[in-house]
């Protein structure tokens, strides 16, 4: 498993953000669903050893993150989008993704190949020598990708990747998910349900801070039988379904 | 995007870090840091705070070695911290912080890559204005060769200026934040310039202060130029550098363990050095060759650098160091006239040869005067320093103004010493020495200025209080009672009335009496 997380807590002053989530991944496309306040993108930066868990047990590629050692050798492997990516607006797509290949420690000698590679996969090549001033949301969201899988992680955390896409290039990312889980651990924070459906082989949905489902996408879409949970996609009532159960429990525990 | 242009082809083992990567990464930082678009206004910079200044000087490498640390500094030190500050809180403006943070490049080590960026661009620029300032003065045939301490203290300071610039951004990210360290920088500097106006001993570390209190031409000619001031300054600047460099590498997410360490023994080291730069300056004192650390300093610094003077012939020969050349012509014409009216008069110099200055205890000048002209030895020979005067050339002085400068300030002292009026490097009417006995000393020094066109017409208007008294026309001489000022200004008339002939053979056989006091103002013919 790339992904091993035991009773995981992260606490931001008297907020608790994310609340005792168990959660284990392998290679595949696993899709993160929740609403605002969720959790998810505190989960996905502890994954992404931004943040350190409050309590719980966290296991990254098989190893443990807490200590420097093994946590740099995680993060050579890693790919990270943030939810929020800031640019450097003097710096060339190129040399952008260059920059962060040579952060992630890619062997000297590989890293043109490997930005040139990155750059065509999210469609930017005849954008290569532009400075990233010059570009649009859409296209620096692209940036922001390439330099998630420049080094071709065995782990790709990406928080709302398709955010900014126009639905053609949204189709392309996902099939470039599709075929970036058949290695590696891709694990995809969103709000859009189709996104999961169209790539996502796992699916967790996340409230107040717990994974309140954990499945396949057809086993989500599933939830909405016998309920009358709105949506417009089956899959969107099944999320429906899975958060309005998950809050009657709590409000009834509470 | 698309799926099928290259297949994945995840890594499956631990990869270990090449070397050549920290160089590609500097090299990234190379082609875009913003120190590039800095790099116009420092050329704009250096030339105004430096370039122009030291061609209004005359060829010195001493000179213009102590602009490429004094003028350059004043003006890059806040610009490059501004600039620092800026590079250093650039992930921090730019919301980049979560994502270089998770990379395997330890933070540390990134964070200096970026300062090493844009410090490598400052520095080149530095070098390439000192180059092109150096090769300009050795093509003006300056002599001796270009002094590199200064330089040296300069380099440290475009550093030292980034890191702290660089850290403060780093800390505290914002757009004001450059702005502020440049202001910072700027009253750090003008505090210390207060501090050496003030006599803090220990402020001679400030990086501006090339050689103390010591007019620029006066060191690196006669001397060696003393490094021990720079070797303290360079410790100090680089110190400070160090230590904000490494407190960047304090925080958890800086490194591993063993990288924080190391950042926090760069940091000690660092403060160590900046504290031992300022203690040692704080042991600094004023020699004839610049200032002198004892704990740093080489004896063998203090041996004259040898030269062959160059001379110009004449009643008095006029022999200067070859570094000034270029002003042995107008030194002979300021000095000459002079100097034939006392060729052949006993003790009078048979010859004049440049010294360095000397220094002379003094209200003005933080406590230190500088000597003028002497006359000593057997036979006599003129010491004439010109440290400290305006040199033709320097600030467009021309030439003319600088020969009637030497004239009116070293004729009537080189007048006062031969006739025997104390302190001859004082200026005659504020010397609390003169009396009556002197009246005749007086009084044919000024007739002598006054032939030769030294002090202007107003002569009595200098007349020492000691010298004038308040009696009747008819008033007293030798036997005590003060000369009136109508006694002295007709005996001046009297004996600047005489053919240069009379005058001079007057001179020759009474020029020892009257300096022993033993001439009345009636005896003057």
């Amino acid at each position: 498993m790339n992904v091993e997380i035991t009773g995981l807590t992260r606490r931001f002053g008297r907020t608790q953000a994310v609340a005792g989530v168990d959660l284990q991944a392998g290679p595949g496309v696993f899709g993160l669903l929740g609403p605002n306040g969720a959790g998810k993108t505190s989960l996905l930066r502890m994954l992404a050893t931004v943040i350190p868990p409050s309590s719980g047990t966290l296991r990254l590629l098989g190893r443990d993150p807490g200590g420097y050692g093994p946590r740099r050798e995680v993060r050579r492997r890693l790919g990270y989008l943030p939810q929020n990516l800031g640019y450097y607006p003097s710096f060339t797509v190129a040399e952008f993704v260059e920059y962060f290949a040579l952060l992630k420690e890619m062997p000297s000698f590989r890293v043109p190949a490997a930005v040139g590679t990155a750059i065509e996969r999210v469609e930017l090549g005849d954008k290569a020598r532009s400075k990233l001033r010059t570009l649009s949301g859409g296209m620096l969201r692209r940036v922001g990708i390439a330099q998630a899988i420049v080094n071709e992680p065995d782990l790709l955390l990406l928080d709302e990747p398709t955010a900014g896409l126009d639905p053609e290039q949204r189709v392309s990312f996902r099939a470039m998910l599709r075929d970036l889980g058949q290695h590696a651990t891709v694990i995809v924070s969103t709000h859009l349900v189709e996104d999961v459906g169209a790539a996502c082989t796992q699916v967790a949905l996340m409230d107040a801070g717990k994974i309140v489902f954990h499945g396949t996408p057809a086993e989500l879409t599933d939830r909405a039988q016998g309920t009358d949970a709105a949506g417009d996609a089956p899959l969107e009532r099944g999320y429906s379904a899975v958060l309005a159960a998950a809050r009657s429990v709590a409000g009834a525990r509470s | 995007m698309t799926a099928a242009t290259a297949p994945v082809t995840a890594p499956r083992s631990w990869r270990v870090p090449s070397a050549a990567g920290p160089a590609r990464l500097l090299r990234v930082e190379l082609r875009r840091s913003p120190m590039l678009w800095l790099l116009p206004l420092l050329a704009a910079a250096f030339y105004v705070s430096t370039y122009r200044p030291a061609m209004d000087n005359p060829p010195f490498w001493n000179i213009r070695s102590g602009m490429v640390q004094s003028h350059t500094m004043l003006v890059f030190a806040p610009l490059l911290a501004g600039a620092g500050a800026w590079v250093g809180s650039r992930d921090g403006r730019r919301g980049l912080v979560d994502l270089v943070g998770v990379t395997a490049v330890p933070r540390w080590a990134g964070q200096l890559a970026t300062w090493a960026a844009a410090t490598i661009w400052a520095e080149a620029l530095y070098l390439a204005g000192v180059g092109v300032l150096y090769g300009v003065t050795a093509d003006q045939g300056a002599w001796g060769g270009p002094l590199w301490w200064p330089v040296a203290v300069g380099v440290g300071c475009v550093a030292a200026s980034c890191a702290v610039g660089f850290a403060a951004g780093e800390r505290l990210p914002g757009r004001f934040t450059a702005g502020l360290a440049a202001l910072v920088v700027f009253l750090a500097l003008a505090g210390g310039a207060f501090a050496i106006q003030d006599q803090v001993t220990y402020a001679q570390i400030w990086p501006l202060n090339v050689q103390g209190p010591w007019p620029a031409d006066s060191y690196g000619i006669f001397y060696p130029y003393l490094p021990d001031l720079a070797i303290a300054q360079v410790m100090f600047l680089a110190g400070l550098g160090a230590a904000a460099l490494g407190a960047l590498g304090w925080p958890a997410g800086a490194g591993s363990r063993w990288l924080r360490g190391a950042a926090a023994a760069v940091t000690v080291a660092g403060l160590a050095a900046a504290g031992t730069g300022t203690a040692l300056a704080g042991t600094a004192r004023v020699e004839a060759n610049g200032m002198v650390i004892p704990a740093l300093h080489d004896a063998a610094s203090d041996r004259p650098t040898p030269y062959t003077p160059v001379c110009a012939q004449g009643a008095v020969p006029v022999c200067l160091q070859p570094a000034y050349r270029a002003d042995l012509a107008d030194v002979t014409t300021a000095l000459g006239p002079l100097l034939s009216q006392l060729a052949g008069l006993p003790g009078a110099p048979v010859r004049v040869t440049q010294v360095a200055v000397t220094t002379v205890q003094s209200e003005i000048e933080n406590g230190i005067g500088f000597g003028g002209p002497a006359i000593s030895g057997h036979p006599p020979v003129l010491y004439l320093p010109l440290s400290g005067m305006t040199l033709p050339g320097e600030g467009n002085t021309p030439a003319t103004s600088f020969i009637s400068s030497l004239r009116q300030q070293y004729g009537p002292q080189i007048v006062n010493e031969l006739v025997g009026l104390p302190g001859g490097t004082a200026t005659v009417g504020v010397n609390p020495g003169v009396g009556p006995d002197r009246a005749a000393q007086f009084a044919v020094a000024q007739a002598l200025e006054q032939v030769l066109n030294l002090n202007g017409p107003s002569l009595i208007r200098s007349v020492p209080p000691g010298a004038r008294g308040n009696g009747p026309a008819s008033g007293g001489d030798t036997n005590g009672v003060s000369p009136s000022s109508a006694q002295l200004q007709s005996a001046i008339q009297r004996f600047a009335a005489l053919p240069a002939g009379t005058r001079h053979a007057w001179l020759a056989t009474h020029l020892a009496a009257l300096r022993a006091g033993r001439v009345t103002l009636s005896e003057i013919p």
